[in-house]
């Protein structure tokens, strides 16, 4: 056990029980994964990735590459979890990942011994030939013996929510310098939001010794934390990560609601997905410590300097009992002062600097520990660390035993949040790492995210960015203890062993190296031939050391070799997050018609048509399969009368003075001259000359047209229609809005329609003369707003009638009531389908954006006296070409094969070949009316063919069918019963 | 020969809100939906002033809530406005049509919106959750209105006072869709949305 006795912010009296690789561990309130496993001497948390090296925790924070766990188990286990952001919970399980049988023994560290063939671009070099070995052999075996964790591959239980966040001023992180600027914002009352990836506000101030404002960093922070608490006008979220900047200063950060607890209370989101607008950010995200390179300097027991100090600090872990620190900086020896403190021994401190800080040095050899200044670490041994190889110049090599090695390499910025959006770092010699100068607008950066590394000067920039940004903001700057920052990097110790640069990717010195002299040389080729930082870390803890090789390389400077910029996410979001609330059948919002509820009730089998659902047939009991289903509705149709829901229909007012003049120019016919009370079949043509969409417009007054268009182009028809009133032709006085919801709508087709529609409208005269075929009416009708209109999609004698939606379900009721001795029947879109297939209409199949109105046979509704959308492209020669394939229909010559939608139309006898290949069948249906299949096509010169026969090939369903090409009109072809 | 059915008006969420609990006004979140009449008025070209003299109304330029007696008008785009009848009869909306003709076009929405109306502690927070508005009472208080989205549902929303009390229009066929958000939403925020008498 390396739990201390005393210090840190843990709760001893209260204990947690957790699992890790199937054994059970105590813990404390307060611990995360990482610091319970410290604790309980767990030294190897994981397997690497391609040398299943193992490995230990590298630091404390969401930059740790090592120690990925897959949490929880079953459906809720989620891979590549980092155990040093997991709060620890009572009852916690978590397993290691990648190694295979177990953590102790890996089979697959034998890749280390191939590691010549592990190199870097080693997929594009040792798999290439035979290619047909990559996807049946290379690739299994690849991602067999590499990869991360796995997903459960069950469905996630837990909901996940959504919110939106709006502030003068975010600041994220709450460091010391994000909490002197959030106390200060907050004090002069801007609306502030405070996001913190932790649990506990503080940041580097919860891990360290130093003293702020007179009291202890932990102590500070938690009465800061308790005084923004107080301050209605700041939002603090923690365990909130902001993972993307966006433009319009939009940022996007997931909160962890209940991740802390063994699962969520029912109803209680796990994560919450916020889209923040900040008037001002500060960016107070602090910095990350560097690790050293050096071989060996991946094995467990070797970790960042800052990790140890915040292990002791506070969780009360000490990581080992025989420590050495390899620093380059002052920092490193602070950790060495809370090692001691803590009562940890420190066997030696190894400065690779001359001159280390002459106080601490003096502290460190008063207390026995071995200080060796100009010396480097050029090695480390052991499964779990060892002992460590020291060199100093001009000396033989030093050989020390200790279980844990601190590396103190230095601090890079935590920008990666202001390079989103393509702002770029600079290499700033002070700091020896990369800065951002020029963050996104209304980004400031403050604090150690800035360069300040020292406490003193984060808070005097964090009060800075406050007043910068709240000009009101007059912010207390606390007194802080001392804390020197003097650094002089060093970038690599050559050595013998691997030394690892991407501990994640497994990317060493000597790929980098080798990228280089492959002539990889710019960053950006060099990240993406070793694959450096390209894993779920990002390259936080290996971007800057890998350009610093790649520089020493090609014998540049660090400042020429440049940075990579970072893209969102800064941290891995689980995609349930992004999804929120719309997940299975919620994935979409569902359009319901007023009718629904009765078409459940009458049984309905729904299809969904863009979001609506819409009634595709009634099945009756005893009916074998839909075709039997689709025939009766088809056959109940055409012998006495059927119902079905168009309300889907976009419905479209075109109001105003020169509703007529914009309909004309929209429309390739006339529409201008429509009486009032009469209804028009209209195309209207893209821009391009191609069918766009059909539809019946009405007039209903002399300013009042009511345009309906296809359910799959309502919304397309309705901003085309803007487009072309407000851009185009801002000039004409019309107005139009889409009230395709108003109105429920139901065709009432068959011999029977008429009867039936005159019981329930006793004062509306539905004679031929008082109401003939395209004839439409609107009256009240029980004092509720009617319209009824004369028209057929089905060739038989059929109205449209139509209530506001708020009476279609009564209206649905009373149709029916009003038919049941009439034999009336609702019908889905499948019959209505069948109808109009029997009658040769087209619709969406043959309205594919690839026909014309030609080919469709509207070629005499092309009005020649005006102009209209489409009009000139219409006649580009392509599309005039008379053998253009050409809307016909088709039958089967033996009277009962089957017929398949996508068949091509080939001459009898020739090859099933595209170069024989002259047209292709649009849509098929089951006659009953003929007893045969009948399909509708488009076939070259088709028109000129009626009479010839063909071959109707799918060569994808195995079917090969004759078929006599015939008048796309099988059913009543001179229109006798819809004029009846 | 079969009776003449009367035609029944049916409300978009009649049948969701009926099994939802009775709201009590301490309730954080009650929901009704509104009987109004609604209305889509646009402006014929340069009549906007004729409009105004013949409502008797000084419009919203923008996207505001004025209201004026049982009316109110909700700028929902350049010269165009959802248009609210408190107590409307159905034929309210040619009365309308009649009242500014040669001012200004009117189509008749009374069925085409559903219009709930949420109020209670808990509204502002919920409607924050879907709509991508700053709702904060600096920026967003009763006369605010907006025409914006909500979990990719389309919709016209106002504030009408402090309580607070807001209004969402959505097409009527969004219905059981935007009340499946408002139950996993309030689950979210610890709350049970309970029913209001419309």
């Amino acid at each position: 056990m390396s739990r201390l006795d005393t210090g840190g912010a843990i709760d001893r009296g209260r204990p947690l029980r957790f699992r890790f690789d199937g054994r059970d561990y105590g813990g404390f309130e307060g611990d995360t994964l990482a610091s319970a496993l410290v604790a309980n001497d767990v030294k190897i948390v994981g397997r690497s990735f391609k040398y299943h090296r193992p490995r230990g925790l590298l630091t404390t924070g969401s930059e740790e590459p090592n120690g990925l766990v897959t949490l929880r188990s079953g459906a809720r286990a989620e891979p590549n979890t980092r155990a040093t952001t997991v709060q620890l919970f009572n009852g916690l399980e978590a397993l290691s990942q990648n190694r295979w049988p177990s953590l102790g023994f890996d089979l697959m560290a034998v890749n280390g011994l191939l590691a010549p063939i592990f190199v870097a671009g080693f997929y594009y070099k040792t798999f290439m030939w035979p290619t047909a070995f990559w996807e049946k052999l290379y690739e299994p075996l690849i991602r067999r013996a590499a990869g991360l964790g796995r997903l459960s591959m069950r469905p996630d239980p837990d909901s996940y929510d959504k919110a939106h966040g709006f502030c003068d001023l975010l600041i994220v992180g709450g460091g010391p310098a994000g909490l002197v600027a959030a106390l200060a914002a907050g004090r002069a009352g801007a609306r502030v939001m405070l996001v913190e990836e932790d649990w506990l506000l503080g940041g580097r101030l919860l891990g360290e010794r130093h003293e702020i404002g007179g009291v202890s960093g932990a102590e500070w922070a938690r009465a800061t934390a308790a005084e923004l608490a107080t301050l209605s006008n700041v939002t603090v979220l923690t365990r909130t990560t902001l993972f993307g900047a966006y433009d319009g200063q939009t940022y996007s950060a997931v909160e962890r609601v209940t991740d802390h607890l063994a699962e969520p209370a029912p109803g209680e989101p796990r994560q919450r997905l916020w889209k923040i607008v900040a008037k001002r950010t500060i960016l107070a995200t602090g910095a990350i410590e560097r690790p050293l390179v050096f071989g060996g300097n991946d094995r467990p027991g070797v970790m960042t300097a800052s990790a140890i100090g915040t292990y002791i600090n506070r969780f009360a872990a000490a990581p080992g009992e025989r420590v050495a620190i390899f620093t380059t900086t002052d920092s490193g020896w602070t950790t060495v002062d809370d090692l001691r403190a803590a009562g940890v021994t420190v066997a030696a401190v190894i400065d690779a600097r001359d001159e280390p800080p002459a106080a601490a040095t003096e502290r460190a050899r008063k207390a026995g520990t071995r200080v060796f200044a100009g010396a480097m670490v050029t090695d480390a041994f052991g499964k779990t660390l060892k002992s460590i190889d020291i060199h100093e110049a001009g000396r033989r090599r030093t050989q020390i035993n200790v279980d844990v090695l601190g590396m103190a390499g230095g601090w890079n910025p935590a920008i990666g949040l202001g390079c989103n959006l393509g702002n770029r770092p600079v290499w700033s010699d002070l700091i020896h790492s990369f800065i951002l100068e020029t963050p996104p607008p209304g980004m400031a950066l403050a604090g150690a995210a800035a360069g300040h590394f020292s406490l003193g000067e984060a808070v005097r920039d964090g009060a800075r960015a406050a007043r910068d940004a709240i000009p009101a903001a007059s912010p207390d700057v606390p007194y802080t203890s001392d804390d020197p920052v003097g650094l002089a990097p060093l970038w690599h110790i050559p050595g013998k062993t691997k030394a690892f640069v991407d501990f994640q990717h497994d990317v060493t010195d000597q790929d980098i190296a080798l990228a280089a002299r492959e002539g990889f040389k710019s960053v950006e080729h060099l990240k993406r031939y070793t694959t450096l930082g390209m894993a779920t870390d990002q390259g936080k803890t290996s971007q800057v050391n890998g350009h610093a090789l790649l520089a020493k390389s090609v014998g540049k400077a660090i400042a020429e070799a440049g940075p990579v910029l970072s893209r969102p996410p800064y941290l891995p979001v689980a995609i349930g997050a992004l999804a929120g609330h719309h997940r299975e059948e919620h994935f979409r919002p569902v359009r319901l018609t007023a009718g629904h509820v009765w078409a459940v009730e009458q049984g309905a089998t729904f299809v969904d048509t863009g979001q609506w659902k819409r009634a595709q047939w009634f099945a009756k009991e005893g009916e074998a399969d839909w075709l039997e289903t689709v025939s009766r509705e088809a056959l109940g149709v055409r012998t006495s009368v059927g119902i079905c829901d168009v309300s889907t229909l976009g419905k479209i007012d075109v109001l105003g003075p020169d509703a007529g003049a914009l309909l004309d120019r929209l429309y390739i016919n006339t529409f201008s001259t429509l009486g009032v009370g009469k209804a028009r079949y209209g195309v209207m043509l893209r821009e391009d000359g191609f069918v766009m969409d059909d539809g019946t417009t009405t007039r209903l007054g002399e300013h009042r047209y009511f345009v309906t268009t296809t359910t799959a182009n309502a919304a397309r028809v309705m901003q085309h229609i803007d487009y072309c009133r407000q851009v185009l032709w801002p000039e004409l006085n019309v107005q139009a809005v889409s009230v395709t919801e108003q109105w429920a709508q139901y065709a009432v087709a068959g011999p029977k329609s008429r009867a039936l529609l005159q019981r329930l409208l006793s004062e509306i005269d539905l004679s031929n003369e008082a109401f003939p075929f395209m004839g439409a009416a609107e009256f009240l009708w029980d004092g509720v707003p009617t319209r009824l209109f004369r028209l057929s999609f089905s060739g038989e004698l059929a109205y449209e009638i139509a209530v506001p939606a708020t009476y279609g379900d009564a209206l649905v009721r009373a149709l029916f009531e009003a038919g049941r001795d009439l034999d009336v029947l609702p019908y889905g879109t499948e019959a209505l389908g069948v109808l109009r297939i029997e009658k040769g209409h087209a619709a969406g199949n043959e309205l594919s954006g690839q026909t014309t109105a030609a080919d469709l046979g509207f070629e005499r509704m092309m009005s020649k006296k005006k102009d209209f959308i489409g009009r000139v492209m219409a006649e580009r020669p392509g599309l005039v070409d008379p053998t253009r394939p050409a809307l016909i229909g088709i039958r089967p010559v033996d009277g009962k094969s089957r017929l398949g939608g996508g068949a091509h139309l080939l001459p009898l006898g020739a090859a099933a070949t595209a170069k024989n290949d002259q047209g292709y069948v649009t849509s098929v249906a089951h006659s009953p009316s003929l007893g045969h299949w009948i399909g509708l096509a488009l076939l070259k010169n088709g028109r000129d063919r009626i009479g010839e026969r063909m071959r109707a090939v799918d060569l994808l369903r195995d079917n090969d069918v004759e078929v006599e090409i015939v008048d796309p009109v099988f059913i009543d072809p001179e229109g006798a019963r819809l004029r009846g | 020969m079969a009776k003449v059915a009367i035609l029944e008006p049916r409300g978009a969420f009649d049948h969701i809100l009926a099994p939802v609990a009775p709201a009590e006004s301490g309730h954080s979140l009650r929901v009704s939906e509104r009987r109004v009449g609604l209305a889509t008025l646009m402006a014929l070209a340069g009549r906007r002033g004729a409009l105004a003299a013949a409502l008797g109304i000084a419009l919203p330029t923008g996207s505001r809530r004025v209201a004026a007696g049982d009316l109110a008008l909700i700028g929902i785009g350049p010269d165009v406005w959802l248009t609210v009848q408190e107590q409307a009869g159905t034929g309210w909306a040619s009365d309308l049509a009649e009242k500014v003709v040669d001012a200004a076009s009117v189509s008749d929405q009374s069925s085409g919106y559903a219009v709930l109306r949420l109020e209670g502690a808990a509204a502002r927070e919920l409607l924050s959750r879907g709509a991508f508005i700053d709702f904060h009472p600096s920026g967003f208080g009763p006369g605010s209105a907006a025409v914006t989205v909500i979990a990719h549902m389309g919709v016209i929303l106002w504030q009408i006072d402090d309580a607070p009390t807001y209004e969402v229009a959505l097409f009527r066929s969004y219905a059981a869709s935007f009340w499946h958000w408002i139950e996993a939403t309030s689950a979210g925020m610890g709350i049970v949305p309970h029913r209001a008498d419309g």
